[in-house]
């Protein structure tokens, strides 16, 4: 009986534990790692996070038809890793401490992004977005800038027939 | 919405999950966060509960037990759905041994059994803090209000 009454004692110096949670928002420690967001307008298309993406959560799929590269985030399937955030070259992906992500149905789980795809000078197929070859470009010497325009693979055969008429080869 | 006047007493399934949702699950118990105040318990049978909570990717061993499960709980019936497994898949959306999430449970369901999805409430997370689960709960208690939604961007 005496130990009961102790206890009662000890728990009432301690007092009330309890987080009054859903009624005043919650602390988040450093370094938590949450909803990634997507800066639309710094996006490059370069498909950086969707080749790194653990559980392929972000998918690329280019439409030649529509002429748009598409960006699918699927929030029911990140593992809130963050390695979109640490591979991607214009820091278009930010991690965020938003962790209050319930939702009632299955499509507000998602966010699509679309960007323009450019068409190959020389063979004319959509290769690459827009934003993705001008980043390129901003990078590169005077010289190869004009190469950019072209696809991989014309530009492979370009660069082949430039030997030949330099080796003098038939 | 607001599908509960009263006490939601919830069964806890695991579908053949990794056990860190479950973990989670049980601090959301303990006093610190204290969800019996919402009149959330955790009942032994599903008969008796009103909510069913999965974690776990729905592994192909657990399917017929998760169908009997679902069909023993009496409407209406809610679905909490913790982390990503449960939502999707997760990490094992397209593996040999897994169904790949509700979504893939619900079309077998209709299918096989004439069953409409039942409400279901997605808290993703790998796992989810224990104040997420708190937060879906609330969303389906109606105290707190959706945040994340659908958006489709276009840009040149």
């Amino acid at each position: 009986m005496r130990k009961r009454l102790q206890l009662i004692k000890e728990a009432l110096s301690i007092g009330v534990v309890t987080r009054k949670y859903p009624f005043i928002p919650a602390e988040v420690p450093e370094g938590f790692r949450g909803l990634p967001q997507f800066d639309a307008s710094k996006c490059i298309g370069c498909t950086a996070c969707g080749n790194v993406c653990t559980p392929n959560a972000i998918t690329f799929v280019d439409d030649t038809s529509l002429g748009i590269r598409r960006l699918e985030y699927y929030l029911g399937r990140c593992i809130f890793c963050g390695r979109c955030a640490d591979v991607c070259p214009t820091s278009a992906i930010t991690i965020t401490k938003e962790f209050e992500l319930a939702s009632l149905n299955d499509r507000d789980l998602r966010l699509v992004i679309d960007i323009k795809l450019i068409k190959c000078q020389s063979c004319g197929r959509y290769f690459t977005t827009f934003r993705h070859l001008n980043t390129v470009a901003g990078k590169l010497q005077e010289g190869v800038v004009d190469l950019v325009n072209i696809c991989p693979e014309c530009r492979r055969k370009l660069a082949l027939d430039s030997l030949i008429k330099l080796g003098g080869l038939k | 919405m607001s599908l509960y006047k009263r006490s939601i007493w919830v069964f806890h399934l695991n579908t053949g999950g990794c056990n860190a949702c479950d973990i989670e699950i049980l601090d959301v118990l303990t006093p610190y966060h204290d969800v019996e105040r919402f009149g959330i318990k955790l009942v032994a049978s599903p008969r008796h509960a009103d909510a069913l909570l999965i974690s776990g990717p729905v592994t192909r061993e657990a399917l017929p037990k998760v169908i009997d499960a679902l069909l023993a709980v009496p409407e209406p019936k809610v679905v909490i759905a913790v982390g990503s497994c449960p939502i999707s898949g997760g990490i094992w959306y397209d593996t040999y041994s897994t169904i790949g999430g509700l979504n893939e449970l619900y079309r077998i369901l209709k299918e096989e059994y004439g069953i409409n999805e039942p409400l279901t409430v997605r808290i993703p997370g790998c796992p989810p803090r224990p104040e997420a689960i708190i937060h879906g709960v609330a969303l389906a208690l109606g105290i707190v209000k959706q945040k994340v939604k659908f958006n489709h961007i276009v840009i040149g």
